[in-house]
C-alpha cells in the first residue's frame, strides 16, 4: 500500500488556491451566527422546562443539572467554535472560478468553476435585512451538494458579486 | 420519417381514457384507504345498502367526469423550439421546454398499457428547473416520433454535415446485451439479500403500522403473543427462522429480478444506448453517451462465481427525481467483455489501466475503526458490569470491525490521468467509478485538524450525478490534483452534457 507519491503525472504549476488570499465575510455576519444559537439554546431550553413542568412524576434533580449541563456545554461549545471559526470563512474569486472556504476542526474550500455555473442568486433573511447583509447562491448542474452559498456580504457587495457571475454565464452560453 | 405531425396540438389516445379513469381512482384510493378500511369495518353506516350503492355511483360518476375534462384539457405539440404541454381545467397549466435542455425522454409501459397499447412518456429536463413532463397514454407511434424527434435535434448539433438526421435514424442498432432467463436467475441469486431483506422488513413494519392505526386492539394482541414466542424460543428456532427468512429473501430478490429485468435488452446506435426491459412495467430508456456523467460497476462475492457485473449510467438529474431516475438505468449481468466494450464506447481506450493506484493512508482504517469499531463497544460499555456477553460481544465485535474495515481500505483507491478518474471502493463487494474530468461542476477539498496534523485530506469531486468522495490521501496530492481538476474544468471546450 506504499506505492504512491512522485506518480501523479499532472502538471506542476498550476496556479494555486491560497488560504491567505480569500476575502473574510463581514464581522456583522457574526451577530446573525449568534443569534441563531441563541434560537439553538432557547429552544433546548424552552423543551427542558417544558418537559420538567409537564412530567407527571416528579423528576429527580441531579437529572435535570445534568441534562442542562449538556445543555449549556453545546451551546458554549458552538459559541467558541463560530467566534474562533469565523475568520476561517472567506470567498476568493478568480478570473476562472469561485470558491468558498470554512471550518475550525474541518477545513473545507469548494470551488466551481465559472464556466458551471447555472444561475446565481441573492438572498436575504429577516436579520440580515435589518443588518443590511444579503447572501450570494450560485447554483450548478450538481445540485445541492455542488451549490454554494457565501453568506455575510454586504449589500453593495452582494449585487456586484451577482453581476460579475452573471455576466460570466452569458459568456459561456 | 413518420407522417405523424408534431407541432400541431395533439390529446393523448383515446383509449387513455381508461387510464386515466383507472389511475386517478388508483390515487384516490391510495389516498383514502385506511379511510376506506374504518368506513368497512364499523359498518353501522353502510347497513343500508342502497347508500352503498349510491356512494359508490356517485364516485364513479364524479371521477368519469374529472376523467374526460381531464382528457380535453391535456394536449402538446413541439413549436419552434420549444416543447409545449398544457392541462388542467380547473388550474390551467402550460410547461414549456427548450428542446435543447430536455436530458432523456423514456418510456413505460405497465400491465394495463401494455394491452391498451399505450406508453407513459417521461420528458427529464437538465439542470435546476427540475419539471418533470408526464404523458400518461400516448400512442405508441406518436411517442416514437417524438422520442426520434427529441433525440436528433441534439445529435444533429454535433454530426458532420454529410451524415444527415436521417441516417442516424436508419443506423441499425447492435444488440450489446440480451439477458436469457438463466441469465436472471443468476442475476437474481448474486442480488444483495440482506439488503432485500430489510426492505422486507421495512415494507412489513411500514404496513403493520399503517394496519395497527386501524386495528388497534388485536395488533397489540398479536405483537404481544409474538414477544412471548420469541422469550420462550430456543437457539434451533432461530437458526430455522434466519434460514427461513434467507430464503424468503432469495425468493424476493428473484421475484423483483425477474420483473424489473425480464427480456432486458442494451441496444447501441451511434452515440447512444437504449435500454429495454420489464415484464409488467416495460421500460424503454435512452441515454446518449455524452449525457453519461459516470459510469459504475459493481460485483460482490456471489456476482464473481458467476463472473457477472452491475452496471449503471450515471446521467445528469434533477435534484427531485436523482433516486428515482438512478434505478432506471442499470445493466445487471454484464460479463466482462461487455462491460470492457462500455468502457471503451464512452471512455475510448483504458489508459487508467496503465497509471498506478494511489490508495487511501492507513490513517483512514484507524478512523473507520475508531467509528465501526470503538464508538458502539464505548456506548455499550455501561452493561460490561451487568452481563458478560456484552463483554463477549465487545471481544468479538472489536476484531471483526478491524477485518471489515481492512477490506474497505484494501479497496480505496483511484486512478488519475489528464482526462480522467477511476476510483474503487466498496468493503465486501467491489464497485468502480469512472468519470471524465470535464463533467466536474464543483470540487471540495477537505482537511480535519486530525487529518492536517497528519499532512493528509480528502476531496470530493461533484458532477451532475453525485459526488465521487477520495478519502484521507496525501495533502500534496490532493492539493495538486485540486488545482488539477479546475484547470482542466476551465480549459475545457467539451459540454458537461
Amino acid at each position: 500500500m506504499e506505492n504512491f507519491t512522485n506518480s501523479v503525472v499532472l502538471p506542476e504549476n498550476l496556479p494555486e488556491i491560497e488560504p491567505g488570499k480569500f476575502t473574510g465575510l463581514n464581522r456583522k455576519f457574526l451577530t446573525i451566527l449568534y443569534v441563531r444559537i441563541l434560537i439553538v439554546f432557547l429552544i433546548l431550553a424552552g423543551g427542558l422546562i417544558a418537559f420538567v413542568s409537564l412530567a407527571e412524576e416528579t423528576i429527580s434533580g441531579k437529572f435535570i443539572y445534568l441534562i442542562a449541563g449538556a445543555i449549556l456545554l453545546i451551546i458554549a461549545y458552538s459559541a467558541v467554535i463560530t467566534t474562533l471559526g469565523f475568520p476561517k470563512k472567506g470567498y476568493l474569486i478568480r478570473e476562472k472560478d469561485v470558491s468558498f472556504q470554512r471550518g475550525l476542526i474541518t477545513y473545507r474550500v469548494t470551488s466551481v468553476p465559472l464556466n458551471r455555473i447555472q444561475h446565481v442568486e441573492v438572498n436575504q433573511g429577516v436579520l440580515a435585512k435589518m443588518l443590511q447583509l444579503s447572501s450570494v447562491k450560485i447554483y450548478t448542474a450538481g445540485g445541492t451538494s455542488s451549490d454554494l452559498t457565501i453568506p455575510g456580504l454586504s449589500e453593495p457587495e452582494a449585487l456586484k458579486l451577482k453581476a460579475f457571475l452573471s455576466g460570466k454565464i452569458s459568456e459561456h452560453e | 420519417m413518420s407522417s405523424i405531425d408534431l407541432t400541431t396540438p395533439t390529446r393523448q389516445s383515446v383509449r387513455g381514457l381508461i387510464l386515466i379513469f383507472l389511475f386517478s381512482f388508483q390515487k384516490f384510493v391510495r389516498a383514502f384507504w385506511p379511510l376506506f378500511l374504518v368506513l368497512i369495518f364499523q359498518n353501522n353506516i353502510f347497513q343500508n345498502q342502497r347508500v352503498i350503492y349510491l356512494t359508490i355511483l356517485v364516485f364513479v360518476v364524479l371521477l368519469a367526469a374529472h376523467t374526460i375534462l381531464y382528457y380535453l384539457n391535456f394536449y402538446f405539440y413541439v413549436a419552434g423550439d420549444e416543447f409545449i404541454l398544457k392541462k388542467g381545467y380547473l388550474r390551467k397549466q402550460t410547461l414549456s421546454v427548450p428542446l435543447e435542455r430536455i436530458q432523456s425522454v423514456n418510456t413505460r409501459q405497465n400491465l394495463i398499457q401494455q394491452l391498451l397499447e399505450v406508453v407513459t412518456l417521461e420528458i427529464d429536463t437538465a439542470g435546476t428547473v427540475g419539471k418533470e413532463l408526464k404523458i400518461h397514454a400516448l400512442s405508441k407511434a406518436y411517442s416514437n416520433a417524438l422520442q426520434e424527434r427529441l433525440q436528433t435535434k441534439r445529435s444533429t448539433k454535433k454530426l458532420t454535415e454529410e451524415t444527415t438526421a436521417e441516417e442516424t435514424q436508419k443506423a441499425k442498432e447492435e444488440t450489446l446485451l440480451h439477458l436469457s432467463p438463466a441469465d436472471l436467475l443468476r442475476i437474481g441469486i448474486s442480488q444483495n439479500h440482506i439488503r432485500a431483506g430489510l426492505v422486507i422488513i421495512a415494507f412489513g413494519l411500514q404496513l403493520f403500522n399503517q394496519v395497527q392505526d386501524v386495528f388497534q386492539e388485536q395488533a397489540d394482541k398479536y405483537s404481544s403473543e409474538f414477544i412471548e414466542f420469541m422469550s420462550q424460543s430456543n437457539w434451533a428456532l432461530i437458526t430455522f427462522m434466519v434460514i427461513f427468512f434467507l430464503l424468503v429473501s432469495i425468493l424476493f430478490s428473484l421475484l423483483r429480478t425477474v420483473l424489473k429485468y425480464f427480456d432486458f435488452k442494451l441496444l447501441k446506435k451511434p452515440e447512444t444506448y437504449r435500454i429495454e426491459s420489464g415484464l409488467l412495467n416495460k421500460r424503454n430508456v435512452i441515454i446518449p453517451h455524452q449525457k453519461v456523467q459516470e459510469l459504475n460497476w459493481e460485483t460482490g462475492p456471489l456476482k464473481r462465481i458467476f463472473g457477472i457485473y452491475n452496471l449503471i449510467f450515471k446521467q445528469a438529474v434533477s435534484g427531485q427525481n436523482r433516486h428515482q431516475q438512478q434505478q432506471l438505468v442499470d445493466a445487471p449481468g454484464c460479463l466482462t467483455h461487455h462491460l470492457e466494450k462500455l468502457k471503451h464506447d464512452l471512455f475510448g481506450e483504458d489508459k487508467l489501466a496503465e497509471v498506478p493506484r494511489i490508495y487511501s493512508d492507513n490513517f483512514y482504517f484507524r478512523r473507520l475503526w475508531l467509528l465501526f469499531g470503538w464508538i458502539p463497544v464505548i456506548l455499550a460499555s455501561p452493561f460490561f458490569y451487568s452481563e458478560w456477553i456484552f463483554r463477549g460481544a465487545a471481544l468479538v465485535w472489536l476484531p471483526a470491525a478491524a477485518g471489515y474495515c481492512y477490506l474497505i481500505i484494501k479497496k480505496r483507491y483511484f486512478r488519475v490521468n489528464n482526462h480522467q478518474i477511476r476510483i474503487s471502493k466498496g468493503a465486501i463487494s467491489h464497485k468502480w467509478e469512472q468519470m471524465e474530468l470535464h463533467k466536474i461542476q464543483a470540487v471540495e477539498f477537505k482537511q480535519s485538524i486530525f487529518q492536517k496534523r497528519r499532512s493528509l485530506a480528502s476531496l470530493d469531486l461533484m458532477n451532475a450525478s453525485g459526488t465521487i468522495t477520495i478519502p484521507f490521501i496525501d495533502e500534496k496530492i490532493a492539493k495538486q490534483l485540486y488545482n488539477y481538476l479546475l484547470y482542466h474544468t476551465e480549459i475545457s471546450r467539451k459540454g458537461w452534457m
